[in-house]
């Protein structure tokens, strides 16, 4: 018996050493995605692996759960320790990806859209923005995209006879019916700082346009130009008049949301991400309804912008392979597959055909956002802005500071980078 | 005599306190049983209603909670280890041996005692980077080990600064030198304040969440508190597992306290006390 | 008693050359010194000390994080904290909550250590109790006390609730007036048992004579206290003031977990300024001039109240 194990394990030292020893074996290394452990993310993961694997023989590919991201510096120190990844998937945006541009940390990939014809698998209107905010450089390949707008309850709308309006006066309207049934109408969690930034981007395009915000977060219009405050003080009034709590300030977006999953909450504005926080709280994802802030400027649009992106680190000890993994991530079968999947819970990169949604609500999603999405700030303002531009909305939802206050705040940030 | 009275009154005064205190406990238990859902439902006073022992087992498997406690056994285990070695002959130099610019060199350490970890991070890890460092066990233990040697130093020394002069110069005069005399007198009779040492070392890395974030990347050298981590996304929490998870990390420590809480009252106490 | 004698015998022989003895004796004393103190001090000096200087190096540049080009900019990063208006908010926060964790953490500690000390039957069951949360780290502290906060399902406010004392509840964390508060009530839940198990043996090491020669006088329990207890403690209260006054200055992960500094910086601590002026606006100038702030803070505070208590004790 001994004697056998013996030799089993021989056998099985050889067979590794002999793998190892084939110019075949390569280990891809990769950050991501969050929450690979919980088994829905697993299952899927697992499966894209595999495929991977077997289209590439003699290759590994290994996960390893983030400790965080960019805003918190895990993806810095993780490039940095040469035991760090080869590939990344993490949250991005333009100043995220700055701060590791900045920093020398991941390679560009200006060239690998043109060879591998990345610049056509992506939508045209993205990539353009991509090419626009550094000079033409590229460093990121968008993973996923953001479409943040006002999540309501089906049942409850109808039992009331109320519709998600088209015009500002009528919302405020609905936001007072809304409150004399005893209900809040807005729900926001100001302490998860991505939450409330959801909010505040939805009303700011809502009252200036998404042409204005864009020019606004570049630095071509100033924040305190009267066609910008409207935004933020309008949100004020919100608060002024009980729509929204103010004990709301010191709520994180799992204290917020519990309060629209339960109905003490009439709206919420979140992204397609929120289907996943609707599975954990077993809410019924049919009765959930989605729609752009209502806006007096013209039809709404989601605000958002680039969610995740892929970035290949400078130190990456298998830059081939990880352009590898992105053709295949990028390819029709794995977005398709993703797309499908019950964990799916982004708008994807480019338009995809005759893909049907794991949930009614992320059709509704990807419809809204087929034309283009708006500007969500959090994502685009510069790193040194956005701590401020967070605090500012704190300031507002907790009835500390004024609209035009706050607007102020951020616009002297904004000088100092100027 | 107030010593000689009834328990009584004290014994009733202190229950509420009790129940006050141990509150948050409770609940956090009661939680951790709890489905995703019923946590969602946030009555805070309901019982769970079929308890979810399936919740341990989950943030187990799903946080790798394994592997990360024998990470957390080695991590703790080097720590104390290079704290006794480190803190206890420095206290005794400290206390005992008088050598010109010894005020100096103990200001020097005691500044280590007032600046938190935070302040210095950066700094922190780029000399653990250059030293080869990062992501390793061997550089989290040297950096918690450095960041608790004010307090280790600080504290030995109390202890060995009651001792009486008279038992090292007579040793003196038996011709021991100072290693011996650390050895063959002063440890022996220092174990209180060791046991003390060794409980506050082994507490505060066994918890240390800040620096692990930092410096341990890979998932095979992260330890427990890193663990809990893994249930968080951005924008999404797994609490039934956060919950369980954090229950499952401090049982262990509970257990050990409770288990030689004399000796640590009472090394705690030497320690600091008789300096 | 015969070395005594032996010393001082040996004392009164050398005294003609005291100082030229005393002078090869510190020698002496620092070779045997070195061996034992290296392995604290090499281990000390790379991670702790060098780390504290690169920061006070780092004040003086414009790095904007790893690998960026930085360059000596004098004392502009001084300038810029002086004109900040958070950084002094900051300060003024990280004193109330200083003073708020040594009057809480303390007095708790302290109170229940008088009371607890009262006890013979139940008292080791009663002292382990009170210092469990001692062992739970602060991180978890914040999760858990996050949760008793929330203003709409917590446990605080569906406590007062059920009570009939809705009138009571309030937005813990979101009042500007009251968020520093609470957050140092969760801080001070995990640090108050530390402080306890010090008073309680400063308490066992009061002479019982005393008490007794008090009774005699006819002093009731509160001039015992008063008299008796307090002044009995005072060795014990000046360490345990001087400990709890660093903890204080160092407070970070409660507030980094429950507000991070929130709502509009109404609980912001030099500490978590620094961590998001670092990690978040990639302002490592202006971070590192907070850290030797605040490092000059905890400098002084040591050497004044040492100072103080020396005084004291004359």
């Amino acid at each position: 018996m001994l004697r056998r194990t013996l030799l089993a394990s021989a056998a099985a030292v050889l067979a590794t050493a002999g793998l190892a020893s084939g110019a075949q074996a390569q280990t891809l290394v990769m950050w991501g995605p969050e929450q690979i452990t919980e088994p829905l993310i697993a299952e899927l993961w697992n499966g894209l692996k595999a495929d991977f694997e077997a289209a590439n023989p003699g290759v590994t590919v290994e996960f390893m759960p983030p400790t965080g991201t960019i805003s918190n510096g895990a993806v810095q120190s993780a490039i940095q320790s040469n035991a760090g990844p080869d590939v990344i998937l993490t949250n991005s945006g333009i100043a995220r990806v700055t701060t590791v541009v900045d920093a020398k940390l991941v390679a560009p990939l200006t060239a690998a859209y043109a060879e591998r014809g990345w610049d056509k698998q992506i939508y045209p209107w993205l990539y353009a923005e991509l090419q626009r905010q550094r000079g033409g450089e590229i460093y990121e390949v968008p993973d996923g995209l953001d479409a943040l707008g006002v999540w309501y309850h089906k049942d409850m709308f109808a039992a009331n006879g109320w519709t998600m309006p088209a015009t500002y006066a009528e919302f405020l309207d609905l936001l007072g019916k809304i409150k004399d049934k005893g209900i809040m109408p807005i729900a926001i969690g100001p302490r998860t700082a991505g939450s409330a930034g959801h909010l505040f981007g939805n009303m700011l395009q809502s009252a200036s346009g998404s042409e204005a915000v864009g020019k606004a977060v570049s630095g071509e219009l100033s924040w305190t130009d009267p066609s910008m405050v409207g935004g933020a003080v309008r949100l004020r009034e919100l608060v002024d008049k009980g729509y929204i709590d103010k004990e709301m300030a010191a709520l994180d977006l799992d204290g917020a949301a519990r309060l629209w999953f339960n109905k003490r909450a009439a709206l919420f504005v979140a992204g397609p991400w929120f289907t996943a926080n609707a599975r954990k709280a077993e809410y019924d994802l049919a009765n959930a309804g989605y729609a752009p802030m209502p806006s007096d400027l013209g039809p709404g649009k989601p605000t958002g912008g680039v969610g995740w992106s892929w970035l290949v680190p400078a130190n990456s000890k298998q830059p081939e392979l990880a352009m590898k993994w992105i053709d295949f991530i990028l390819s029709d079968a794995v977005m398709k597959k993703r797309a499908e999947n019950a964990a799916s819970t982004m708008i994807y990169p480019r338009a995809l055909d005759g893909v049907n949604p794991p949930t009614a609500i992320l059709g509704d999603i990807f419809a809204a956002a087929a034309a283009g999405v708006g500007y969500n700030p959090s994502v685009y303002l510069p790193a040194s802005v956005v701590d401020t531009y967070f605090q500012v909305i704190q300031g507002i939802i907790s009835a500390q500071i004024s609209g035009e206050d706050a607007m102020a705040q951020i616009e002297a940030k904004m000088a100092e980078v100027k | 005599m107030s010593r000689r009275r009834s328990e009584l009154p004290a014994f009733a005064a202190l229950l509420p306190a009790l129940l006050l205190i141990l509150g948050p406990f409770l609940w956090l238990l009661m939680s951790s049983l709890k489905s995703e859902a019923e946590i969602g439902q946030a009555n805070p006073f309901a019982l769970p209603k079929a308890p979810m022992w399936q919740n341990y087992a989950d943030a187990w498997q799903i946080g790798g909670f394994g592997d990360l406690l024998v990470n957390s056994l080695f991590n703790l285990a080097g720590v104390v280890l290079l704290t006794l070695i480190t803190c206890a002959p420095a206290g005794y130099v400290f206390a005992k041996l008088k050598f010109p610019g010894r005020e100096w060199v103990f200001y020097l350490v005691i500044i280590g005692l007032t600046i938190p970890v935070q302040a210095i991070v950066i700094p922190l890890y780029q000399v653990l980077f250059n030293l080869g460092l990062i992501n390793s066990l061997a550089g989290i233990t040297l950096a918690q080990v450095s960041n608790g040697i004010p307090f280790g130093i600080f504290l030995m020394r109390s202890f060995f600064a009651g001792v009486p002069d008279e038992l090292v110069e007579a040793a003196r005069i038996d011709g021991a030198s100072h290693t011996q005399i650390l050895g063959r007198v002063m440890l022996p009779l220092a174990t209180p304040a060791l046991q003390a040492l060794v409980i506050i070392s082994a507490l505060s890395t066994w918890n240390d969440f800040f620096l692990p974030l930092v410096i341990l990347i890979s998932p095979e050298v992260q330890t427990l508190p890193l663990g809990l981590v893994r249930f968080a996304s951005t924008y999404s929490t797994d609490f039934r597992l956060v919950f369980s998870g954090t229950v499952i990390t401090f049982l262990p420590v509970i257990i050990l306290y409770i288990l030689t809480q004399r000796r640590f009252t009472e090394g705690l106490t030497q320690g600091a006390l008789k300096g | 008693m015969a070395t005594r004698l032996t010393t001082a015998a040996r004392r009164g022989i050398a005294r003609p050359k005291v100082a030229h003895r005393a002078r090869r004796a510190g020698r002496e004393a620092l070779t045997s010194a070195i061996p034992l103190l290296l392995p604290a001090l090499a281990i000390y000096a790379l991670f702790s000390l060098l780390p504290i200087f690169l920061t006070f190096w780092l004040s003086f540049t414009d790095s904007r994080g790893l690998n960026t080009s930085a360059s000596f900019v004098g004392l502009s990063n001084y300038g810029r904290a002086a004109a900040d208006p958070i950084v002094w908010q900051s300060l003024v926060h990280t004193f109330q909550w200083l003073l708020g964790h040594l009057l809480m953490a303390g007095g708790l500690g302290l109170i229940l250590a008088l009371a607890v000390s009262r006890l013979r039957l139940t008292r080791v069951v009663f002292r382990t109790a009170f210092f469990l949360p001692h062992l739970v780290s602060l991180a978890v502290v914040g999760v858990i006390w996050a949760n008793i906060y929330d203003p709409f399902y917590g446990l605080l406010n569906t406590a007062l609730d059920r009570l009939g004392l809705g009138a009571l509840s309030q937005g813990w964390l979101s009042d500007p007036l009251l968020v520093l508060f609470s957050v140092n009530v969760a801080s001070s839940w995990q640090g108050f048992g530390l402080y306890m198990l010090l008073f309680i043996a400063g308490l066992q090491n009061i002479d019982h004579s005393l008490y007794e020669a008090a009774e005699i006088d006819g002093a009731n329990g509160w001039q015992q206290l008063w008299y008796v207890t307090l002044p009995g403690l005072a060795e014990v209260m000046t360490f345990v003031v001087s400990l709890a006054m660093i903890n204080g200055l160092k407070g970070f992960a409660t507030v980094f977990v429950m507000t991070n500094g929130g709502p509009f910086y109404q609980s912001e601590l030099i500490t978590t300024y620094i961590y998001r002026l670092a990690f978040s606006m990639q302002d490592h100038g202006l971070a590192a001039v907070l850290c030797v702030l605040l490092s000059t803070l905890a400098i002084g505070i040591t050497v004044v109240f040492n100072h103080w208590r020396g005084r004291l004790a004359r």
